[in-house]
């Protein structure tokens, strides 16, 4: 494994993030550290914040308080666009495919790759198609039986790494959020997907997953961020605690949190 | 490595996935086949005829521009029930500039294109930004195009236009095909280009196939779906153009069914109203199995209103039979047999029974005291 927690800075920083809905605090000053080369998960129960802490990492929210900075400068974001631009991007739960295009036509949807044709810009249908097939085989090391099929006729995982391919595609890509990447799928199909989110890290990008599943979050992080109502209430390296421990930060039935939060001075 | 290499158990495509894409095509060629077998026993000496294939195809031609565009429409999961009256509409203006204010035909034609375009760009407007459902929508711009019309033209029929207004509607290119079905066979090719080519065609598959994935990924989904009803609105424009040409007359009453009959045709050639699928090939055959069926139904003498009878029941065939061949699961149903068993079906089944025996009972009483006939025939 990595080992993030040394003396390199965080690629990826939120510094002291608030959000408020009307009177609703959903974040109130939550600090976030994520590197290069690293799984950070991010849990919590239900309304502890994580979504919310997402959108304002990929830019679809503005914080009412604090910034997100990327090796140490802050960014501007006004969109999710712009968060794209500066290499921060999503891979949502619904994963956000069409089902009846092929993974091609989906992995470059809203950002075809065109040639000129009779002097018209026509879709270049082949070699969306190779790029596609090569980014899937040599950064997420899956084969599919067949380019030409419809997206809904593959497994999750296969689905899975296809909007996984459509973010790694971009060449950019810094930092990858994963938001519940295992909430629908089988434990083949997990497991599968777990294989992803390693491939990308390998690759020197910074994963950011949010995960209800202990299990999955034991399995693929290297550190862990606990939330509870919109604070961070910890962070522990996974090789250093066990699920019990994560699950009381998580709950907030123990009093460990202090011991958490002096453990992740350490980390940080 | 491979994470997901492992468990395939072929590769390539599995039959039924290779079958799938010509399902759109086979769909509507067994109905053509067996509608030539029904007719090569029914009448084969007047239906057979090189003049009728000439008829059928000169039918079909009008229907084909629209048929291409409405494929997209409804790939997108839109509809557009407007697409007559704007052809109506079009047709209409054309032959007023035409005849009363002098416009030269190279004129008359595109602007009556462009007018049709203007028509799909309020439709798309209405659905995208007013938010109007496009079902309601177009149903309502069917009603104030088709208004607009007769305002034009109060019952008057317009005739005797420019001999090239009238090629465009049943010219004959000498040792090759009718103009309109060349015109007709071109926007089918277009339409191919654009469905399978273009910006257009990959993003109204996304937008029907998914529209929050779509909006999620940079498609600009509204802007889109505007395209597709100007596209529609236009190539109703050029039907009304072709309609006039080919009747050599228009009125404001022109071109009443449509808007059913196209989408009938683009439904039976495989293109699903659910949105995401669709067929351009499909829709040719779907409004070619159309004109054979009119055709046929006036060959055999049968009453012109049962036509709409019979592209109703085409409809309902189509979408229930492409319902049904997607349908995942049929397991664990039973037969015919077992489903009319189960106790939700029973009582369905009491209710119907009821409903028609209502209706049975107060024809019985109306016969019973029946007094004396006023005569309507």
């Amino acid at each position: 494994m990595t080992e993030p927690t040394t003396a390199a800075a965080p690629l990826i920083s939120m510094r002291g993030i608030s959000k408020r809905f009307g009177g609703v605090t959903a974040l109130d000053g939550v600090e976030l550290d994520a590197w290069a080369g690293e799984v950070l998960a991010i849990v919590g129960d239900n309304g502890a914040g994580k979504s919310t802490l997402i959108k304002i990492l990929t830019g679809v929210f503005q914080p009412t308080a604090g910034a997100v900075e990327m090796d140490g400068a802050p960014l501007a974001m006004t969109s999710h666009s712009d968060a794209i631009a500066h290499g921060i991007d999503a891979v949502y739960q619904t994963l956000a495919l069409a089902d009846h295009l092929t993974p091609a036509a989906n992995m470059f949807l809203g950002a075809e790759l065109t040639r000129r044709f009779l002097g018209i810009e026509i879709l270049d249908n082949a070699r969306m198609r190779a790029e596609a097939e090569r980014t899937l085989r040599d950064r997420l090391g899956v084969t599919l039986r067949s380019m030409d099929v419809p997206t809904e006729s593959l497994s999750g995982g296969q689905r899975q790494a296809v909007a996984i391919a459509r973010a790694v595609y971009d060449s950019k890509l810094r930092v990858l959020v994963m938001d519940e990447p295992t909430a629908a799928l089988g434990p083949r199909e997990t497991a599968r997907t777990l294989k992803l989110i390693e491939a990308v890290r390998d690759q020197g990008l910074a994963v950011i997953v949010i995960s209800h599943s202990l299990d999955d979050v034991f399995a693929i992080s290297d550190r862990i961020q606990v939330m509870r109502r919109g604070k961070r209430v910890g962070v522990v390296r996974t090789a250093d605690t066990d699920s019990k421990t994560v699950l009381g930060m998580i709950i907030g039935a123990h009093p460990t949190e202090h011991a958490a939060e002096h453990a992740a001075e350490h980390a940080a | 490595m491979s994470a997901a290499t492992e468990q395939t158990p072929s590769a390539g495509l599995t039959t039924r996935e290779r079958l799938e894409g010509w399902l759109a095509l086979i769909g509507p060629m067994a109905m053509i086949a067996a509608l030539l077998l029904l007719m090569l026993a029914l009448e084969p000496a007047r239906y057979f005829r090189l003049s009728n294939f000439d008829i059928i195809l000169k039918d079909a031609a009008l229907y084909m521009p629209m048929a291409m565009a409405m494929t997209i429409v409804i790939v997108t999961r839109g509809i557009d029930l407007s697409i007559g009256s704007v052809a109506a509409l079009t047709a209409i203006v054309m032959g007023y500039m035409l005849k009363s204010h002098g416009f030269p035909w190279w004129v008359a034609v595109p602007l009556a294109i462009s007018l049709g375009a203007l028509c799909g760009l309020v439709n798309g407007l209405i659905i995208t930004k007013l938010r109007v459902p496009d079902l309601i929508g177009t149903l309502a711009m069917d009603l104030a195009y088709r208004g607009l019309a007769l305002v034009l033209a109060k019952g008057v029929v317009l005739s005797r236009f420019p001999e090239e207004v009238v090629a465009i509607g049943r010219g004959q290119i000498p040792g090759f095909l009718p103009v309109p079905v060349v015109i007709g066979l071109t926007t089918i090719v277009a339409g191919y280009f654009i469905y399978t080519r273009t910006r257009l065609g990959r993003y109204a598959i996304a937008i029907g196939s998914n529209p929050e994935a779509a909006d999620l990924t940079g498609v600009p989904v509204n802007r889109y779906k505007v395209y597709v009803y100007v596209l529609m609105g236009a190539m109703a424009g050029l039907a009304g153009v072709m309609l006039a040409g080919k009747l050599n007359a228009v009125q404001a009453t022109s071109a009443p069914f449509f808007n059913l009959h196209v989408i009938a045709a683009v439904v039976v050639g495989g293109t699903s109203l659910f949105g995401g699928r669709g067929s351009m090939l499909g829709s040719l055959a779907g409004v070619l199995l159309l004109a054979m069926m009119i055709n046929a139904l006036v060959t055999l003498r049968i009453e012109f209103f049962w036509q709409s009878v019979a592209s109703g029941v085409v409809i309902i065939l189509s979408v229930a039979f492409y319902t049904w061949l997607q349908m995942k699961d049929r397991d664990g149903q039973g037969g015919m047999m077992a489903a009319l068993r189960t106790p939700e079906n029973r009582r369905l089944g009491r209710f119907i029974l009821t409903i028609l025996a209502i209706v049975a009972a107060l024809f019985a009483l109306g016969w019973l005291f029946a007094g004396e006939t006023s005569a309507v025939r």
